[in-house]
């Protein structure tokens, strides 16, 4: 996040800030959806590290732990889940790209942004869709 | 020039570009294993095994984890900066994300490095 480094670390009273305490009074326009499902996945993704580390290893382990990987995996609840960290991880990884993009300056006009910013969303749910098709079909 | 930006007087340059090369770096390696998963369908223990072989794929994944953990630790650590305005929790929090990020990479190169 771009913050201010000279508003951020002013010596103001902090009771004087203004606080916005209602969420609902708060608009959220869709290139503001995207960067902040962008925050939420990012955090997700970092959360789930030690579970990916673990899956790993009992599937490296042994013939019989790969199996009980793959029966585990195999349940419909479990593959729910699976797919709603697929997802986290298409649309942190589209909205990165989309961000490398504006950072060399490409796509940044505000009309342009609002079209990416949709083009992120779409892809993210269409790969997960293309990933549950595969998954049980 | 440009480059002077890249010096310890601006360490939020530093912090930005490295988020991006990292991202640059998992990017290219996301694109490589979900083609890899799909040419290889490694459905069996032993081809999971096969899967996990090639040592450039061993240290492909260990540098992708490498990025991981350091794209990790500047996100997250903005994370704290934004919604964690107490500086005692903050920095508490900060320790505890270093020492997890230190320990999966421990284990992160045990699982990619053996055998
Ligand atoms: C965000 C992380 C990941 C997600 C969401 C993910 C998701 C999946 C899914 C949904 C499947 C299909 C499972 C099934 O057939 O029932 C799969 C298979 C597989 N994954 Fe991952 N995976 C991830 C990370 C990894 C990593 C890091 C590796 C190895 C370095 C890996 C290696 C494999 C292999 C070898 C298969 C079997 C492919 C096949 O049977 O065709 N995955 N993964
Ligand atoms: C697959 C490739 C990935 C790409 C292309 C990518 C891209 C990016 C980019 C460009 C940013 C900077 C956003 C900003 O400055 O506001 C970012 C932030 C972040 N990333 Fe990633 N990322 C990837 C994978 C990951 C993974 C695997 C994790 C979790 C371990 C992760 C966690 C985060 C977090 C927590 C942030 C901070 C979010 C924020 O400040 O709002 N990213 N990512």
């Amino acid at each position: 996040m771009q913050v201010n480094e000279t508003q951020s670390s002013c010596h103001c009273k902090a009771k004087n800030r203004p606080k916005n305490l209602n969420l609902f009074t708060i608009r959220l326009p869709i290139n503001a959806l995207v960067s902040i499902l962008h925050r939420a996945t990012g955090c997700i993704l970092f959360l789930v590290l030690p579970i990916i580390l673990l899956l790993l290893q009992l599937a490296l382990s042994s013939a019989a732990h790969f199996e009980r990987v793959v029966s585990i995996l195999d349940s419909p609840f479990i593959k729910l889940m699976l797919l709603g960290l697929a997802w986290a991880f298409f649309h942190h990884f589209f909205a990165g790209v989309r961000h490398l993009a504006m950072d060399v300056h490409w796509m940044t006009t505000l009309m342009k942004a609002r079209y990416t910013s949709k083009v992120v969303l779409v892809l993210g749910v269409l790969a997960t869709v293309v990933l549950a098709v595969k998954l049980w079909a | 020039m440009m480059t002077k930006l890249l010096t310890k007087r601006y360490p939020g340059m530093r912090a930005w570009l490295m988020q991006r090369l990292t991202a640059l770096i998992m990017a290219v390696y996301s694109v490589m294993l979900f083609i890899r998963i799909l040419i290889l369908q490694a459905d069996s223990y032993e081809a999971f095994l096969d899967f996990f072989q090639p040592s450039w794929f061993r240290i492909a994944s260990w540098l992708f984890w490498i990025s991981l953990s350091i794209h990790a630790w500047l996100g997250i650590r903005d994370v704290f900066k934004d919604y964690v305005p107490n500086m005692q929790m903050r920095s508490v929090l900060l320790k505890i994300l270093v020492v997890l990020l230190w320990v999966y990479i421990a284990w992160a190169s045990w699982l990619f490095v053996r055998k």
